[in-house]
């Protein structure tokens, strides 16, 4: 076993013997019949080959979801793929270790030096990414839980108008940069603890949790796949490398008929029509030179709002949100019962120390600030460029950037040859 | 005729078939429906039970506590003990079906929720038709356009509001100003102590304030009669400058003499041990039989009495004074009383303590011809044997959240303070003389409520202290840490007990663990059964005994670890266990004292009752046992 697994697993060991310490907090039941108090047990951490043998299942899911997609065309093999993956990546192994949250593994193990970063998350991270590079986004369209539970009931979905899905589908990115700033300033794994459907997987959530993933769920057979397409961050890094991607799957084998179906079956909206350019041609050249002269203003007016933002955004901080308890309320230090205050009391630490460590962290999410509203200026900017750009389509095409490679188009295409 | 019959039997079956195929559809559209009402159902079961078991604390229970409450007013109704097990089991019960409920409703639903899904895939994979969505008017140009717009207005929204939201966020960190020690007096404020050298008092500077009966030897002078004395003289710390009224003497009592009276927490070494004989076992309150006296302490207090020759001192302290109380030992009469007051750095408000601890928590010492008393204020007095001041400082008000409550304890001519606080923790010797700093070592330690303890260790003394994580020793002459054990957490408030070379640590959600010392110091045994919250360990003859705060007395085998017995008593136990010939006294917080006879069996020797709640350890002196209840001094004897 390697030194990092060894820390890996210590990590894991403490962690899980939390449950263990509270349970001891319990006091004893009173019993007349001689019964004995059973010693405290702690839960082994998971065994290095079960950690191997997640990745080994993340790479043959995603082996048999590209295979199914990209060679045999075959939607009712992406979906038992994707049921197979809800049962072990979800159910069985409750959500975690999962490729969404991984983003936020990398990004400690980059600023924090003291994180160690097991080899697991990082898998999980790249080769889900590795493999939309070349065959696009086959682990959302078979291997992950969320999507999977969300296709699943995906009954009557409709069509979103795209200004919609536009102004929605920024808020993934949204999710994106917050993600990496809680997790870079080490202040919370934001989307770890927003999971919606974990409480599912684990058959125990908080009760907003759960009626969260409910609701996601409830709005999931009118809207497909809610989460993936308006929330999920790392469906924009997927979406990033898709869009590069040269296997990616086909409506058709060969020529397309314009028939129309693969249009009307595809719940994302993720379907290029075929189009020819409208209007001017010099218009339009000056109306995408003006959103491109634009781009840096957006970059600008996002990153200031998001350096003003960096006060209320850094009261997620644990440490920040004490101090500033603190020094509101004095009082909360004597007072026993706030847990937090009593633990600083007794860390020996002076408020001065604690104020100074709490406006570092303020200046982090401050230079954080900048960084997040600059990459939202940007995406604004981009996809508006995008917005004003055109390119004849003679065909249907996949749109390579939000296409899920469910397969649905496919096995609606009358043309199978 | 056979082309017509053939075609009436094609069209029969595929009747049949469309007949089939209605019926499945059908039956799963029923299914379907089943499913859905039956995980709706499911659900709302679910968020019911869900918020029941939210509000439902087995802990919290009304009438249980109330039955509890009777059971402090009536600790021997068997019959109320039996209900209170009861309804403690029912509660239990009902909470844990409860979790189980949620538990198999939670699977019901999932089952419910997968037939319905299944049950709707089927239902749509059997329609022949293909299934387009419900689809809108598009135009890619005037979408593009539209999107563009909406975009534009939803960004600028955004980040508009998130300046607004920027700039209206109050700035809390930029408004904390470090305050200055001298701010924080003029503020009246609580000074907190950091971990620094104490310093050298000062000579006296005027006469301290004694309060004293007309008689020197035995004062008859009632509480009221002190309330009426003079005001008290402003000094600043002081110390005995003038030897001609300095009762002070430089001899330093012997162990034995130590070991004659009572001078300190738990005893002449601070390890619960006792050497007195013919000491009482029981008393009947009601009757006043071998109640010799009792007398109300004027100010409240948890420490303990101490006991040299024939005076007895408690202190006792509020929010107006902190005093120290001399009564005759035979009589209960009080003889002087003496108050700590004007003595530099004294926090002119007092700090917040909780009311279970207080601001006299500290047992006070002596060595017979000085008394020592430290209070929740840092306040550390010394007076001689008539109350006279000797010295008096402020060793800085202690940060801590419940109140300190470390004990003193006297080495030689060393007074030894256990100073673990959360601003900082040390263990200082005092010179008993005039309190100049003998020496003075930081800890490595968080804030503790445990007393210091004398150990001799292969025939050499030691004084060995706990707290988070540390057990250590150190020599009681230089301050030298000479070992540490790392085996303690959380807020550390029981004493070590030592015996035969091994000290014995524990605390509630830690650990019970026997250390062995001499050239290293090592853990030889380790248990978790039962763990103390306040009560000190008890080791002698071989034999180890815990107090619970949930009332349970269990003895252990000191060597390793064996139990031997365990007792179980309706109040919770703070009181540290004392041990006096071959009888261990146990004072629950509901006034009992069990009398329990040491050995590998559990034998009761005699239980009587207070008739007040009681926290303070029993103390021994001259045929008699002393006990301190809330409000109460008693003295017990023939």
């Amino acid at each position: 076993m390697n030194r990092l697994s060894k820390i890996f697993f210590t990590l894991s060991a403490i962690i899980l013997s939390i449950p263990a310490w509270a349970q001891q907090r319990f006091p004893k039941p009173e019993f007349e019949t001689g019964y004995v108090q059973p010693a405290t047990s702690q839960t082994s951490p998971r065994l290095l080959f079960l950690e191997y043998l997640d990745v080994f299942v993340l790479m043959a899911a995603l082996a048999v979801a590209t295979w199914f997609v990209v060679k045999k065309r075959s939607r009712r093999g992406v979906m038992w793929t994707s049921v197979f993956s809800l049962l072990y990546f979800g159910f069985y192994r409750e959500g975690c270790i999962c490729s969404i949250g991984a983003i936020q593994n990398i990004t400690l193990a980059i600023f924090d030096p003291a994180y160690v970063l097991p080899l697991t998350a990082l898998l999980f991270f790249l080769l889900p990414l590795v493999v939309s590079l070349f065959y696009g986004r086959t682990f959302c369209a078979g291997v992950c839980p969320l999507g999977a539970i969300q296709d699943l009931v995906a009954f009557r979905p409709i069509e979103l108008p795209k200004w919609l899905q536009k102004v929605l589908g920024m808020i993934p990115y949204l999710y994106l940069g917050l993600a990496i700033l809680y997790a870079a300033t080490r202040s919370e794994f934001l989307i770890c603890r927003y999971d919606p459907f974990v409480g599912f997987f684990r058959f125990d959530a908080d009760f907003q949790m759960l009626l969260l993933g409910g609701l996601f769920l409830l709005v999931g057979i009118f809207v497909a796949r809610p989460y993936c397409r308006f929330f999920c961050p790392y469906g924009v890094l997927l979406g990033w490398m898709s869009t590069f991607s040269k296997k990616h799957m086909q409506i058709t084998p060969s020529n397309c008929i314009q028939c129309k179906l693969c249009a009307n079956s595809c719940p994302f909206g993720a379907i290029e029509k075929p189009v020819e350019e409208e209007g001017n041609r010099r218009t339009n050249v000056q109306r995408l030179m003006t959103y491109l002269f634009f781009i840096p203003l957006w970059i600008g007016i996002g990153g200031l709002a998001g350096s003003a933002l960096h006060v209320p955004l850094a009261k997620f901080n644990k440490t920040v949100y004490l101090a500033e308890q603190l020094v509101v309320h004095p009082e909360f230090k004597q007072d026993p019962d706030h847990l937090d205050a009593r633990a600083f009391m007794q860390s020996g630490k002076s408020m001065d120390t604690l104020v100074e460590e709490a406006k570092a962290i303020r200046s982090q999410f401050y230079w954080g600030g900048w960084l997040l509203g600059g990459f939202m200026g940007l995406v604004v900017g981009l996809t508006l460029v995008k917005l004003a750009s055109h390119r004849n389509r003679k065909d249907y095409e996949p749109d390579k950037t939000n296409c899920l490679s469910c397969g649905r188009c496919m096995d609606y295409c009358p043309v199978k040859n | 005729m056979l082309v017509n019959s053939k075609l009436g039997t094609v069209n029969f079956m595929e009747g049949k078939d469309k007949l089939k195929q209605t019926d499945k559809l059908k039956l799963a559209r029923i299914i379907a429906w089943g499913a859905a009402i039956f995980s709706l159902i499911v659900s709302v079961m679910l968020i019911a039970n869900y918020l029941q078991l939210k509000m439902v604390d087995p802990l919290e229970s009304p009438a249980l506590k109330l039955l509890v409450e009777q059971l402090h007013e009536n600790p021997n109704d068997d019959v109320l003990k039996e209900n209170i097990r009861a309804l403690d089991l029912l509660i239990r019960k009902a909470y844990f079906t409860s979790q189980w409920q949620i538990r198999t409703g939670a699977y019901l639903l999932i089952f419910g929720v997968l037939v319905f899904v299944l049950a709707v895939r089927y239902q749509k994979s059997l329609r022949s038709g293909l299934e387009e969505l419900e689809s809108i008017e598009k135009d890619p140009f005037l979408d593009k356009q539209l999107a563009r717009k909406w975009l534009v207005f939803s960004s600028a929204g955004f980040f508009v509001l998130a300046l607004l939201a920027g700039f209206s966020s109050s700035n809390i960190l930029d408004q904390y100003e470090p305050e200055t020690v001298e701010e924080k007096l003029a503020d009246n404020q609580v000074e907190v102590i950091e971990v620094q050298p104490v310093a050298t008092p000062e000579p006296v500077a005027a006469e301290p304030e004694v309060e004293e009966s007309p008689d020197e030897n035995l004062a008859t002078e009632t509480e009221e009669e002190h309330a009426e004395e003079a005001e008290p003289v402003a000094v600043k710390e002081e110390k005995a400058a003038d030897p001609t009224s300095a009762e002070v003497q430089p001899a330093i009592p012997s162990k034995e003499e130590f070991r004659k009276n009572y001078p300190f927490f738990r005893g002449p070494d601070g390890d619960g041990i006792s050497y007195k004989m013919n000491v009482p076992e029981k008393w009947d309150m009601a009757s006043g039989d071998q109640v010799l006296w009792k007398v109300k302490v004027p100010k409240h207090g948890y420490n303990s009495p101490i006991v040299w020759g024939d005076q007895l001192f408690v202190s006792g302290a509020d929010q107006e004074a902190r005093e120290v109380y001399c009564y005759h030992a035979t009589s209960g009469d009080l003889l002087w009383t003496a108050q700590a007051n004007q003595i530099q750095g004294s926090p002119a408000k007092m700090p917040k303590v909780t009311e279970d601890t207080g601001l006299a928590a500290p047992t006070m010492a002596t060595n017979g011809q000085a008394v020592f008393a430290l209070f929740g204020t840092g306040d550390l007095l010394a007076t001689d044997m008539n109350g006279k001041r000797v010295w008096a400082k402020n060793l800085g008000v202690p940060d801590n959240h419940y109140g300190h409550s470390s004990s003193l304890i006297i080495f030689k001519d060393k007074l030894i303070v256990q100073y673990d606080t959360n601003r900082g923790s040390k263990v200082m010797a005092l010179s008993t003389v005039d309190g100049s700093t003998q020496w003075e070592t930081t800890r490595k330690v968080n804030i503790s409520w445990a007393s210091p303890v004398l150990a001799d260790v292969e025939g050499k003394p030691q004084l060995i202290l706990t707290a988070d994580p540390l057990v250590a020793g150190y020599d009681p002459e230089t301050g030298k840490e000479l070992w540490t054990v790392d085996c303690m957490m959380g807020e550390v408030g029981p004493s070590v007990g030592y015996t035969n070379g091994v000290v014995y640590a524990a605390n509630e959600y830690a650990i019970l663990a026997a250390i062995k010392i001499g050239a290293t110091a090592e853990v030889i045994w380790e248990e978790s059964e039962y763990l103390p919250e306040v009560a000190s360990p008890l080791a002698v003859d071989g034999f180890l005994l815990i107090a619970t705060s949930y009332g349970v007395v269990a003895c252990y085998n000191a060597t390793d670890g064996t139990k031997y017995w365990e007792q179980e008593y309706a109040d919770g136990i703070y009181a540290s266990p004392v041990y006096a010939e071959g009888k261990v006294y146990v004072m629950d917080m509901g006034g009992n004292l069990h009398v329990i006879r040491l050995g590998k069996e559990f034998e009761l020797v005699a239980e009587s009752a207070l008739g007040e709640k009681a926290v303070c350890a029993p103390v021994f002196a001259n045929g008699r046992m002393y006990l301190r209840g809330f409000d109460q001094l008693y003295c017990i004897g023939k």
